[in-house]
């Protein structure tokens, strides 16, 4: 055999034996690199395999229930939502199950030293877990673009443009939630600031809108039952039932009504629980890395970049995605082309608006009207992502019997983000070197301006209606 | 008797499971007979009936009925051992 076919062959059989088997190894060197003992590297390969088969299961299960019915919603009550809203725990498996993917800590990593050395970036992004965003971005466009290379390079500027908006926003986290130090360097959070700067300066000037307020403690106690993954998962199925199967013979029509209810709820109970295990098996390189890293930036000012769902017990960030839950449901059925079922990433809302919610200084009414126009268009997004989400999938070898549908997600099927680099990775190498120095110039723009240029919160703002208007600007 | 500490954070999933791992193996190896769980904070609205101690990641309401550590430490490893301190002088007050 020739070098090339050897070359083939090795990867044909990786491909063949799947991330569940093909990522324990790579985590297994990895932890024995970042000096793990053997014992616990080995225990932490299992594990990942572990979290592979699992969410396999869950998805698999999710598709054998919810495939026949949103079928059957499409013939009877004529809404098409055929595509499958698998949530970010399968988003992620698939992101970090990608070839691309393996890659994307050590990549991620590498972009981030190098920019702290050069100082474009004041954050040190030690949620590795979180490295999803940017492997997920990394594996659809090697799909798109037919290329390894591509992906990486992508994951590498999809990390430049996140350590990048984490220091633009951080001023403005480390206010509003009071959480000095930290920066929140969060593929999905960050891609959603964008929406709300320019709204934010439209419901200033908008009479009714300027001084409107709500209680969120009020919100909380009215809609919180909708924050519980279980009972939402059950009730949308039961609705999701009642649509698609009548109640015409009501012993068969019931059986699977309720069926479908019970399965859903396990479905949004399972899924999460499936992905702790994954984080599990991540926590000694998580470790390992941290340690690394920190020791050669002792004693920096840098912000510690974490996951922003530190952010999301706060209360206008949790009465927001409470009342998003329904909204984004009716939405679904509204928006004229729009075929994605929202399901597990119902729950993940609070992910989409944690910096949004500052951004509107915590006002619940910006905040709905904003967090309406970014889950319209995450819906739009998600649905024009499906195809390539549904192969990604495929090629980590979810759903391998579950041909006939598409599925997608919000978090990050539908991230506006993730589309731009998608976008790029179909116009070729061109697409990704533009968006690289779009990048950098930003990065660039944001550390020459420092916090002059960066977002801010102030005290006396809308919530507080007598307050004049100019100092309830989040941008100087 | 078994102590019960719930972990709290956005998803229930990613943050709660490094604080978790971390207070799991402190009472462990500290003798402190204790049953960890993770949960979301949205889970939180109906309070913590059960439970001995939060430990939370994230925000709070202060109606919840239990004592909430903060679990920041655990993530930028700034305080980390206070945060183990304090966990366990609460779980063996509450023992006697």
């Amino acid at each position: 055999m020739g070098e090339d076919e050897q070359v083939e062959a090795f990867s044909g059989y990786v491909n063949d034996l799947g991330p569940a088997v093909a990522l324990p190894v790579v985590i297994f060197i990895f932890a024995l690199l970042l000096r793990q003992a053997t014992g616990d590297a080995l225990r932490a390969a299992l594990k990942i395999g572990i979290g592979f088969v699992g969410i396999n299961l869950v998805i698999g299960l999710l598709g054998t229930v919810i495939s026949p019915a949103a079928t059957a919603m499409a013939e009877n009550v004529g809404v098409d939502l055929s595509v499958i809203d698998v949530g970010w725990p399968s988003t992620a498996a698939i992101a970090f199950g990608a070839q691309v993917g393996a890659f994307a800590i050590p990549v991620g990593l590498i972009v981030n030293v190098a920019m702290l050395a050069v100082g474009l970036t004041k954050t040190l992004n030690i949620d590795l877990w979180n490295y999803w965003h940017i492997a997920f971005t990394g594996a659809i466009v090697a799909i798109v673009a037919d290329s390894f290379a591509a992906g990486l390079v992508t994951a590498a500027i999809h990390m430049v443009v996140i350590l990048a908006m984490a220091d633009w926003c951080a001023p403005l986290i480390q206010k509003y939630y009071n959480y000095p130090g930290i920066s929140f360097p969060h593929g999905t959070s960050i891609a959603y600031a964008p929406f709300a700067i320019p709204l934010n300066w439209l419901f200033d000037r908008t009479p009714g809108v300027r001084n409107a307020k709500a209680d969120p403690d009020a919100i909380q106690k009215r809609f919180g039952v909708l924050g519980e993954a279980t009972v939402l998962g059950a009730v949308l199925g039961l609705i999701i039932g009642l649509l698609a199967y009548g109640f015409d013979s009501p012993r068969s029509d019931s059986i699977a009504i309720l069926t479908l209810a019970i399965n859903l709820a396990a479905v949004m109970l399972l899924l999460p629980r499936m992905v702790s295990i994954l984080m599990e098996a991540l926590l000694p390189i998580s470790e390992g890395a941290q340690k690394l890293v920190k020791e050669r930036f002792p004693g920096r000012d840098i912000y510690i970049g974490l996951d922003s769902a530190i952010s999301i017990g706060h209360p206008s960030v949790i009465a927001t995605s409470l009342l998003l839950v329904p909204i984004t449901l009716l939405l679904a059925v509204v928006l004229p082309g729009n075929r994605v079922l929202p399901l597990v990433d119902l729950a993940t809302i609070p992910f989409i608006v944690a910096i949004m919610v500052p951004i509107f200084r915590g006002n619940i009414l910006r905040s709905l009207l904003g967090g309406i126009v970014a889950m319209t268009a995450t819906l739009y997004i998600a649905t024009w992502m499906a195809p390539f989400m549904t192969e990604a999938a495929g090629r980590v070898g979810f759903q391998a019997e579950q041909t006939s549908g598409q599925i997608s997600s919000l978090v990050d099927g539908g991230n506006p983000l993730s589309a731009l680099f998608v976008l790029g990775g179909r116009l070729g190498w061109t697409g990704l070197a533009g968006l690289g120095v779009l990048a950098l110039v930003f990065s660039w723009w944001v550390k020459v301006r420092g916090a002059e240029g960066a977002l801010t919160y102030e005290e006396s703002s809308v919530d507080d209606a007598s307050a004049p208007k100019d100092t309830a600007s989040t941008t100087s | 008797m078994t102590r019960r500490v719930l972990i709290v954070c956005g998803t229930g999933v990613a943050t709660s499971t490094v604080v978790a791992d971390r207070v799991r193996r402190h009472l462990e190896a500290c003798g402190i007979d204790a049953k960890v769980e993770q949960s979301t904070v949205a889970e939180l609205h109906r309070g913590a009936a059960g439970y001995d101690l939060i430990v939370a990641t994230t925000q709070v309401r202060d109606d919840v009925g239990v004592p909430v550590v903060a679990g920041l430490p655990f993530l930028t490893g700034v305080g980390a051992d206070e945060a183990l301190a304090e966990i366990e002088g609460h779980l063996r007050d509450s023992a006697d």
